[in-house]
């Protein structure tokens, strides 16, 4: 299903943060969980997801370090960090309260609570 | 054989986007995996590796595109606090002595000497910052050896003149320190024990100029940089006996620089501080400083001392040694509390970002630097509170001094450093796992397909 663009940007930086909430990640393995959390509606581009993430590290919000992985590759693991917990909980409301907001709108069923 | 150039194609026009060097290898190497990554779930899904490589890289978005991005986000940024602290630091250390010039003997005469001198000590703090503190983990050695034969040369030359002006190259010898244990990475007790040899050098050179305040200074940091080595695992051997050996080694060499300081005069002139507040010199001194603070008031210049009246008796000392004891009682404790807590926000901030530091090399330069400036600056103050079993040696960017002034404006200029590449400077992969497919060796791209493998 095609979305229009505008609606996600903005709303990228909060999803990575989501994403890497429950465990670290690394980049090639965001746009994957992206992908099937969202029923193959988000395609994070790698090309925009980098520089996010660097600029995410550079706020303070993530961390990241190096892991080895068994086939003796070099990984760069995400971690967030207490200000992006912060962050993403500010975001997350600001969401919510848009959706609901939306969909009242809409007249139709709260897909928010559903 | 053509396909993987698509990948290293692909990498080579990113990287001419970004323009900060430094910050091209770790980019390139993230990327570089994820295209791998990338490029193995295709064939795993069953599409050939040419089609494989061919949609990796295109799902990666426009190369050019892709690089300004990140060249916006990878630009060497200054640690903005810090520089401006430092500024306001050295302008407040100008301006002190701008103010008592006329207090004191040739103040006017030191006072242009400082102006002049901080010429060449902001060259030397640009130096270190752009030479960046790589350097001290690159030629460790050669780093130490010079520092001993400045420390040597400078002894040599000054060796009839009381404070010695080799207090200042052995002031840098902690962050060389820290530069010569990083080079020891898993080279076991032996490295551990050539490190603990490399102490007895500053250690040495500190006895000769007789100076008890840079020995602990020295030792003591040196001892701190080890000891976190070691915590860290960097030698690879057992924890618990490494500290151990370092802590007993420590115990008997202090036990027999003690006993062998004893048989020196002026070592036993400095512990009567302890066991004879007021007698000698030493003592006297004490006194004085003492009792002018008690003087001393919040705001403005303090009352009259019996015995003195307002001329505060270490007036031809007091912008080197005593500039705290007599600023405090000039224009009051205010000023004293207010350097301090200038020095505060300057100590937390820079223990806050060293602490961010991700390279072991970054986290040991950052902490030799900031262990110096702080026990230049604790030891400053006890004394100039009175208490005087450690001499003052500099308050950090404040004091008179040209050599002391260029001395820590290098330190905070490495210490600015690792706040600036710090995030970027890896520490080097123990030898025969280096496992990147393509390195960026002389403005060349290797590729190393480890076929083999």
């Amino acid at each position: 299903m095609p979305i229009d663009k505008s609606l996600l940007t903005g709303s990228t930086t909060m999803l990575i943060l989501k994403l890497v909430e429950e465990t670290d990640m690394y980049g090639y393995q965001m746009i994957e969980e992206l992908n099937r959390k969202s029923n193959n509606v988000f395609e994070l581009k790698a090309g925009t997801l980098y520089p996010l993430l660097h600029t995410l590290e550079q706020k303070d919000m993530l961390t990241s370090y190096e892991k080895v992985t068994d086939n003796a590759r070099i990984r760069k693991y995400y971690s967030i960090t207490k200000k992006g917990r912060k962050y993403l909980q500010e975001k997350a409301t600001e969401w919510q309260t848009y959706t609901a907001a939306v969909n009242s709108v809409l007249g139709g069923v709260n897909f928010a609570t559903a | 054989m053509q396909q993987p150039n698509k990948i290293a194609a692909y990498l080579e026009t990113v990287r001419q986007q970004i323009r900060w060097k430094k910050a091209q290898p770790p980019v390139l190497e993230e990327l570089e995996n994820h295209l791998t990554d990338q490029k193995n779930a295709y064939i795993s899904d069953g599409l050939d590796e040419e089609t494989a490589i061919n949609n990796a890289v295109a799902e990666m978005g426009d190369p050019v595109i892709v690089g300004e991005q990140l060249d916006r986000t990878h630009r060497p940024r200054p640690d903005w606090p810090l520089l401006i602290m430092t500024a306001i630091l050295l302008i407040l250390g100008l301006s002190i002595q701008f103010l008592i010039r006329s207090d004191i003997h040739n103040g006017t005469e030191s006072f242009t000497k400082q102006v002049t001198w901080a010429a060449p000590a902001i060259i030397v703090l640009l130096m270190a910052y752009l030479l960046d503190f790589t350097i001290i983990g690159k030629y460790p050695k050669t780093i130490y050896l010079a520092l001993m034969v400045i420390t040597m040369a400078s002894y040599w030359s000054y060796r009839y003149v009381i404070g010695s002006t080799a207090i200042y190259p052995l002031l840098l010898f902690p962050t060389a320190f820290a530069g010569f244990v990083y080079s020891k990475r898993n080279k076991g007790y032996g490295g551990l024990t050539i490190s603990v040899v490399a102490v007895i050098v500053p250690v040495l050179l500190a006895l000769l100029i007789h100076n008890m305040t840079v020995l602990l200074l020295v030792g003591l940091s040196c001892l701190i940089i080890l000891t976190v080595a070691i915590a860290k695992g960097w030698f690879n051997v057992s924890k618990l006996m490494a500290l151990l050996i370092l802590y007993l080694s420590t115990g008997i060499a202090s036990l027999i620089l003690f006993l062998t300081l004893m048989s020196q005069a002026y070592f036993r002139d400095r512990l009567q501080v302890i066991l004879n507040p007021l007698q000698g010199h030493t003592g006297w001194v004490g006194t004085v400083i003492r009792s002018f603070l008690y003087h001393s008031r919040l705001v403005g210049e303090g009352l009259p001392v019996s015995g003195y009246g307002s001329v505060f008796p270490l007036l031809s000392t007091a912008n080197t040694n005593f500039l705290l004891t007599y600023m405090t009682y000039k224009f009051g404790w205010i000023l004293f509390i207010g350097i301090m807590l200038l020095f505060a926000a300057f100590f937390v901030r820079s223990v806050i970002i060293s602490q961010k530091q991700k390279s072991v090399l970054g986290q040991l330069v950052s902490l030799a630097v900031i262990l110096t400036v702080a026990m230049e600056i604790f030891t400053y103050i006890i004394a100039n509170l009175g208490f005087l079993l450690v001499g003052p040696i500099s308050l950090p960017l404040i004091s008179y001094g040209g050599r002391a002034l260029v001395t820590n404006m290098c330190l905070i200029g490495f210490l600015l450093s690792t706040f600036r590449t710090g995030n970027l400077f890896k520490d080097n992969v123990p030898v025969g796992k280096s496992n990147r497919l393509i390195k960026y060796e002389n403005g060349k791209i290797i590729i190393d397909l480890k076929l083999n493998g």
